[in-house]
């Protein structure tokens, strides 16, 4: 176990730098100055030349990059091009945002999908799976833009009882959280219905129900940790999802996280910036995965002994 | 029976009120207390020398002041200068500081403070630089008393000096926090003084109680919420979470109207949209054929389609908006624009310049059969500028030009119009100029001058011309506001004959602002001065927002 934990701790950050050299060539490719961008539209030729400069954004390709990797492997992810402050003190403040909403979101999707899931197989086919399934389809079929919008004009403005944006108090979570979990829960609750059924089929389960064992025990106890496997699978992909939505629920909920800023470092060309932002999402998520490959072993011991 | 009386009672109390009303209105007495929540947009730093953008302005105005300041009436007024003179040959403007004023940070504003903070802008090539040229160095002749040498007359520096940016920060703090230090935690000697700032989140500005204004500012802090979502501010301010939201879109300002606890104010802004013409790639070189396409604009349809009627006007000068020095309606008699659309004189003026469609196909061709095509570059940022985009080809193609609309992410954009003439692949591309110092110089000078050609300038058009040329430089020296007025206006006519530019409308700000704030002053640059603003605490309670 511990050795596989080394391995992909260091697969991790091998992956990490791979990550970090693909965003540096790819930043240099694509037009854009960051220069002409720091100083304006309108700003004159030698002073673009000069923010160039003083940047260091005339040097070589090779030496920016060895320089840049030099200060990674040291820890320092550089200065943001705009706001001159370091790197790690703005995207460290917006990780934790992010992971705060990610992980209400991911548990509220968990729990939900789990009970209407189950619920939904026990009774396969007839009017409460109907309900369920359709409730699920819309969550899928709905972007987060748009019940985000229904829920901070219903909620917000029109009942005010909820706040709109920001991250002050515990209140503030409430729809975040909701919506971004709603659209990932339709979707994990229709995987969870899909492996529950297959399992509720499975032999073991009419010998359970032959012994006369009750009816939650047959599938909270025994179908639902058998048909755990595909679906911890699901939950753990389902994170890169609910990441890409997270960055929408930031801009709609104003939630100062990872993800808004991301987008508004790349489409300021703040390179340094940008690498930051998705070189640590790339971590959350080789991380979760991390996480999902140690709860297999746990929910499937005969895993450890292969 | 008593009903009766009541209701009697009532609809005079009713009645007497509504009679007293337009008087309060008139006269509202100022309140003290209470917090201003506004919404912003901080992307860079909040060092003014680094960041010259509205948005940044928006925030740092709160702290840090010029010299002088443009009004909303467009009028430069005193700040921290109390008069200021220029010399015989008008290389030196000499400025008379305000007295018993401190920076934040406790240190005094004085003559070395203006002198250390220009000198350093010189030396470190802050940003807005570039409006400061011929400034050679800024002198402390005694302790209030500055003058700024220059190596040639400007009549621009004073308008320049207004520009929110280039106010006067604290020296002290600057050389023990350096440029980064100051760009999270700006002093000055403004009305408020920053407190609290968290990137992407928010700022705050407490009252500054040792403020030089005599009893202002009213409010006990301003706080800054940044919130890049347009559909989240209006919904916030709706909801009361927050009391100012700027940047109204064009389309919500029907509904917002009908609201009676939002206030909403429509301004004309100093920005005009245009469509660059790359005037070296033939055949664009022909004026003839550039006022065609001018003609050939529907300006009144963009503004119906695009801003909804009320987010933008019809402009009446090219390039300059009413506010700015100079500007004069240039409109024909009776006409509600510059260039008015008329189809038919496009086609006219199209067949003049050698272009007419000779084989029915809809398109104009040129003698040799060859159709005339146009590649017309647009991006999805900035306001209306993509749906500008997709309406001028419509225009365009209706004159019987081939257009091809390439739209560009805004940083690919920006790299591919910031090229000289040998490298610019554009025939056309919608972009918008603005005037923030409210003077014509930058105009003149920096947009249309042929020393101005990009990649050195503003001037994307690589249009040249003599005339202008010579106009812009007289006007940049002229120090008589009458003759100068008659230079700019001259300089202006040479434009309506040379069309360097498809001129479309001039922009509209709108604000939107809770019914119980008074006295903020909505700048022409898109900016923000809260120094005069008050909260009504009753009717706040009463629309019950108890923040």
């Amino acid at each position: 176990m511990l050795r596989m934990c080394a391995n992909r701790l260091v697969f991790m950050v091998v992956a990490g730098l791979l990550l970090l050299t693909f965003l540096f060539g790819l930043f240099h490719v694509i037009p854009g100055d960051p220069a002409r961008l720091i100083a304006g539209d309108s700003a004159p030729e030698e002073l673009v030349a000069s923010i160039r400069n003083a940047y260091g954004l005339d040097l070589p390709l090779g030496v920016q990059y060895v320089a840049y990797m030099g200060k990674v492997l040291t820890g320092d992810f550089g200065v943001s091009n705009f706001s001159r402050q370091p790197v790690l003190s703005i995207v460290g403040p917006r990780l934790l945002n992010t992971a705060a909403l990610a992980a209400w979101a991911m548990l509220f999707a968990m729990v939900v999908s789990l009970i209407l899931g189950s619920i939904s197989a026990m009774y396969w086919s007839g009017p409460l799976d109907k309900s369920v399934s359709i409730v699920s389809l819309i969550g899928i079929c709905t972007p987060i833009f748009v019940t985000g919008i229904v829920a901070i004009y219903f909620f917000g403005v029109y009942l005010r009882w909820l706040p709109i944006g920001g991250m002050t108090t515990w209140r503030h979570y409430i729809m975040p959280v909701l919506i971004l979990g709603f659209a990932q829960a339709a979707g994990f609750t229709r995987m969870v219905r899909a492996c529950m059924i297959e399992a509720l089929g499975r032999d073991f389960i009419v010998t359970a129900r032959a012994k006369g064992v009750p009816q939650h025990t047959i599938v909270f106890k025994h179908a639902l940790r058998n048909a755990l496997l595909p679906i911890m699978t699901f939950f753990g992909l389902g994170l890169g999802s609910m990441l890409g939505g997270a960055a929408v629920a930031e801009s709609i909920f104003n939630w100062p996280g990872l993800g808004r800023l991301m987008v508004d470092s790349i489409l300021t060309r703040d390179l340094p910036l940008t690498q930051g932002c998705i070189f640590f999402f790339a971590m959350i998520f080789v991380l979760v995965n991390l996480v999902v490959d140690l709860l297999y072993r746990w929910v499937d011991p005969r895993l450890s002994h292969d | 029976m008593n009903r009766r009386i009541n209701f009697i009672g009532a609809s005079l109390i009713t009645l007497c009120a509504m009679l007293a009303m337009p008087a309060m209105a008139q006269q509202p007495k100022p309140q003290y207390g209470g917090e201003l929540v506004l919404t912003g947009q901080l992307d860079k730093t909040m060092f003014p020398g680094r960041n010259t953008d509205a948005q940044g302005m928006d925030v740092y105005l709160n702290s840090c002041e010029t010299l002088v300041e443009l009004t909303a009436e467009r009028e430069i007024r005193p700040l921290l200068a109390e008069s200021w003179s220029a010399s015989a040959d008008r290389k030196t403007m000499t400025f008379k500081l305000r007295q018993g004023v401190k920076f934040h940070d406790g240190t005094a504003f004085n003559a070395e403070a203006v002198a250390a903070v220009f000198n350093e802008a010189l030396a470190k090539k802050f940003l807005y630089v570039s409006l400061l040229e011929g400034l050679q160095k800024v002198v402390a002749d005694n302790e209030f008393q500055v003058s700024f040498q220059m190596s040639a007359p400007s009549a621009a520096l004073l308008p320049n000096l207004a520009y929110r940016t280039m106010c006067i920060f604290s020296p002290t703090a600057y050389k023990a926090k350096g440029e980064e230090g100051l760009g999270s935690n700006i002093v000055g000697t403004g009305p408020f003084v920053q407190t609290e700032y968290t990137k992407g989140v928010s700022v705050l500005f407490k009252r500054n109680d040792k403020y030089w204004q005599k009893g202002k500012p009213y409010l006990d802090s301003i706080r800054i919420l940044f919130v890049p979502d347009a559909t989240t501010r209006l919904a916030m301010l709706e909801s009361g979470d927050v009391d100012r939201v700027a940047g109204v879109p064009s389309f919500e300002v029907p509904r917002l109207t009908k609201e009676k606890t939002i206030s909403l104010r429509t301004i004309s802004s100093l920005q005009q949209h245009y469509v660059v013409i790359n005037n070296q790639a033939k055949p664009l070189d022909d004026p003839k054929l550039r006022q065609a396409l001018n003609y050939a604009t529907d300006k009144a349809g963009i503004i119906k389609s695009v801003f909804a009627g009320t987010g933008a006007t019809l402009s009446r000068a090219p390039t300059l908006s009413p506010g700015v020095f100079g500007f004069a309606d240039m409109r024909e008699p009776g006409k509600d624009t510059i260039f008015p659309f008329d189809l038919a004189r496009a086609r006219s003026m199209l067949k003049e310049a050698g272009y007419e469609d000779r084989n029915g196909d809809g398109f104009v061709e040129d003698a040799q059969g060859k159709v005339l095509s146009l590649k017309l570059y647009g991006r999805k940022a900035g306001v209306g500028d993509y749906e500008i985009a997709q309406l001028m080809k419509t225009f365009l193609e209706k004159l019987g030009i081939k257009i091809e609309l390439v739209v560009l992410e805004s940083a690919t954009f920006s790299a591919a119009l910031s090229v000289g003439p040998k490298d610019a692949k554009y025939d056309l591309a919608i972009l918008s100029w603005t005037v923030p110092t409210a003077d014509p110089d930058e105009p003149m000078m920096y947009m249309t001058h042929t020393k101005a050609w990009k990649p050195a300038g503003a001037n994307r058009m690589f249009f040249s011309n003599p005339e202008t040329d010579r106009l812009a430089e007289l006007a940049h020296v002229e120090s008589d506001p009458v003759k100068r007025a008659a230079v700019v206006r001259l300089w202006m006519a040479e434009l309506l004959k040379l069309a360097p530019v498809i001129y479309l409308p001039t922009l509209n700000l709108t604000d939107a602002t809770r019914s119980y704030v008074y006295g903020g002053v909505y700048l022409p640059a898109n900016v923000y001065d809260g120094t005069s603003a008050w909260i009504d605490q009753t009717e706040r309670k009463r629309q019950g927002i108890n923040r």
